[in-house]
């Protein structure tokens, strides 16, 4: 699939498989963003005004690291549900529904070298 | 003179009804029933009250029935005049050309309504004398209603009068004018000099203390002329007591604001008045809207749309437009159901519908896109409807939308909240308010225990976290940080320094504290670090990026 404009890397499938903690499944990283949160302190887009759904953090070890998610991916699909024009909770829901044991995300990533500058100037 | 008036009042009263009868008009002519009746319930308990406080409300509430009764005649006599030039076949006068589009109605709402007062200094400290009362009540009027909020009692004690009513019209256009009126009456006899022949009177006034004697100077002068005002009819000549305009200012869409916001009073008063209050000259309420086009679908039915990124693949889907956005569900069912929708395509102001395709392939008639700018980049969905029709009344629910929220405007950013008022206890036996500032002592105070301590007293069980003002003078900090987990719960109301020193009203735009029990939303507290938004309790532009974990 050909790249969306803005990132220089073609869109990642990103398959999560969750672990179960005691009652909880965890997928292993966090995000942030929303339509209803303030893009201009979004440290890890390009455009301060992307309202989009991004990771935030991803737990050494955990789910997602092994499955090859990266801190300051966007994520634009989880299981074919968009997340482009959601609210944070929203995001969090779709992402942590209980029935679901497999995530299959949609996400796309800046080239290393834009993300570690981005991360160091924020 | 007294059986005179009655007889013409009653005569009026006849015509009144006979007019809605002859308008066959059933629902206006209901309402005009029932405040007729009311009416007659409120003059014959106003005749059998005995306490100056039974009176007072007695009163309001005639008052109230009076000026209803006029608004809905006025309404009558218009819709009276439309038919008849309908029938003569020409236009009524004050509409022009049938507009294209009208915009949506939607509920306008004001609540946590509080008018600052401001004594002067000697009033308030010296409390010499014995303590004037007032007793004041707010009337809302939007369009042919009339609302009140219910009755308060004023003394200097109080430093800001504040009513609980939470006040709902239904039936508003986005060129609503709100038109608010304060009005306010000595609980005291202060016509207990209006019986008597005029000599006596100005001997005894002259013989009172120099202010006293003024008012009842005032009220003697106005005792026969009415206290005419906008709203209200002039009270019928029932001794009781007299209410007068003290302040008024109206309200329009550009005063609506999803929290609190100060206006303007216009002072109609003046000191000679017998119901004068030191008004500071603003209210602080919060005027809320909702639009029917943000709360209510206004289009749904079968589309296809084309899932974003995958070109050949069609999802059959069921739209519902609401609000400002589209959502493509996978079943009908789902949208009743609370299910999650397969696409959520966001309208708004910026967005762009285009009928037809961009690069119309053949056999893929019937499609709108809808495009939409993120930053740099322009999304672009397409929906395929079943028919010609389907798509124009598609393209015709979108027009409308659109042309709501330019009528509606900040309205139409994200849905306002707005709770259903409860219904209003029937007032009780009117107890004095006390304040705050009364049960303080005027020494500044250092001792933040003391102060603690009268406000547990005060709040009583409300008080369960500390305050959040404790915060500005320990190290720990009370307010909630931006950064933690998503589930923080909101803070208590109380939510304002507390005053040292001389005691004042409060800041103008803080929240007003609390009395009732009841849950409502909560405004941000001033360090815009607020807790994590939930549904559609919205507060303006969004200041914070929270982070969550999964």
């Amino acid at each position: 699939p050909t790249p969306l404009p803005g990132q220089d890397v073609a869109p990642q499938r990103v398959e999560i498989h969750k672990l179960r903690q005691g009652e909880n499944l965890i997928l292993g990283f966090s995000i942030g963003g929303g339509i209803d949160q303030d893009p201009s302190q979004n440290p890890f887009s390009e455009d301060k005004t992307d309202k989009g759904i991004y990771v935030t953090r991803v737990s050494e070890g955990g789910p997602a690291e092994i499955a090859g998610l990266q801190i300051g991916d966007k994520i634009m699909q989880v299981n074919g549900w968009d997340m482009t024009m959601v609210t944070h909770d929203q995001a969090r829901k779709r992402l942590t529904k209980r029935s679901e044991e497999v995530v299959r995300l949609l996400v796309t990533r800046q080239s290393l070298q834009k993300a570690v500058q981005q991360s160091m100037l924020s | 003179m007294q059986d005179r008036l009655h007889i013409l009042e009653d005569l009026n009263m006849l015509y009144i009804r006979q007019m809605a009868l002859s308008l066959e008009d059933t629902e206006l002519q209901r309402k005009l029933d029932h405040e007729i009746r009311m009416r007659e319930g409120a003059c014959k308990l106003l005749a059998a009250c005995s306490q100056r406080e039974q009176a007072l409300e007695a009163t309001k509430s005639l008052l109230v029935c009076n000026s209803r009764i006029l608004s809905y005649m006025g309404e009558l006599q218009r819709r009276k005049e439309a038919q008849v030039l309908e029938k003569t076949g020409r236009r009524p006068s004050d509409s022009g050309p049938p507009a294209e589009r009208s915009p949506c109605r939607g509920r306008v709402c004001i609540s946590d309504l509080r008018i600052p007062l401001m004594w002067k200094d000697t009033e308030y400290f010296k409390n010499k004398g014995d303590l004037h009362r007032w007793a004041v009540f707010l009337l809302l009027q939007l369009g042919e209603h009339i609302q009140d909020t219910e009755m308060i009692l004023v003394d200097r004690t109080l430093t800001d009068i504040s009513f609980q009513s939470n006040v709902l019209f239904t039936e508003a256009g986005p060129d609503f004018e709100l038109r608010l009126e304060l009005y306010g009456a000595c609980v005291e006899e202060e016509g207990a000099l209006t019986g008597a022949p005029k000599r006596l009177a100005t001997k005894l006034s002259s013989s009172l203390g120099r202010s006293s004697g003024r008012r009842a100077r005032a009220s003697l002068d106005s005792a026969g002329g009415s206290g005419s005002s906008p709203i209200l009819l002039p009270t019928p000549a029932v001794g009781g007591p007299r209410y007068h305009l003290l302040a008024h200012t109206t309200l329009t869409l550009a005063a609506v604001q999803d929290g609190f916001r100060t206006h303007d009073l216009t002072l109609a008063s003046h000191e000679e008045n017998p119901a004068w209050l030191p008004l500071y000259g603003s209210v602080c309420c919060r005027l809320a809207a909702q639009p029917l086009c943000m709360t209510q679908p206004t289009a749904s039915g079968t589309l296809r749309v084309q899932q974003a990124g995958e070109m050949q693949n069609w999802a059959r889907v069921h739209g519902v437009l609401k609000g400002t956005n589209l959502f493509c569900y996978r079943r009908p069912e789902d949208a009743n159901t609370g299910e999650e929708p397969l696409i959520t395509i966001a309208i708004n102001k910026e967005t762009r519908v285009r009928a037809g395709e961009l690069d119309q392939a053949q056999g893929r008639p019937f499609t709108l896109s809808i495009s939409n700018q993120y930053g740099d980049d322009e999304v672009t969905h397409t929906l395929q409807t079943e028919s010609r029709e389907a798509l124009q009344s598609w393209m015709e629910a979108l027009w409308q939308l659109f042309f709501d929220m330019s009528q509606w405007k900040q309205c139409c950013d994200e849905i306002m909240k707005i709770e259903t008022p409860t219904p209003r206890k029937p007032p009780q036996a009117l107890a004095k308010q006390g304040s705050l500032y009364h049960e303080m002592a005027i020494e500044p105070l250092d001792d933040i225990a003391a102060v603690t301590d009268i406000l547990t007293q005060r709040e009583g069980s409300r008080l369960e976290t500390p305050p959040p003002w404790l915060a500005m003078f320990t190290d720990q900090p009370a307010l909630p940080n931006p950064c933690s987990a998503a589930s923080v719960a909101p803070t208590p109301a109380w939510t304002q320094p507390l005053p040292w020193g001389r005691p004042r009203t409060f800041s103008l735009d803080a929240i007003p504290p609390v009395h009732s029990p009841r849950a409502r939303s909560v405004a941000p507290l001033p360090p815009q670090r607020s807790p994590r938004t939930r549904g559609f309790c919205s507060k303006g532009q969004p200041r914070t990026w929270l982070q969550s974990p999964v």
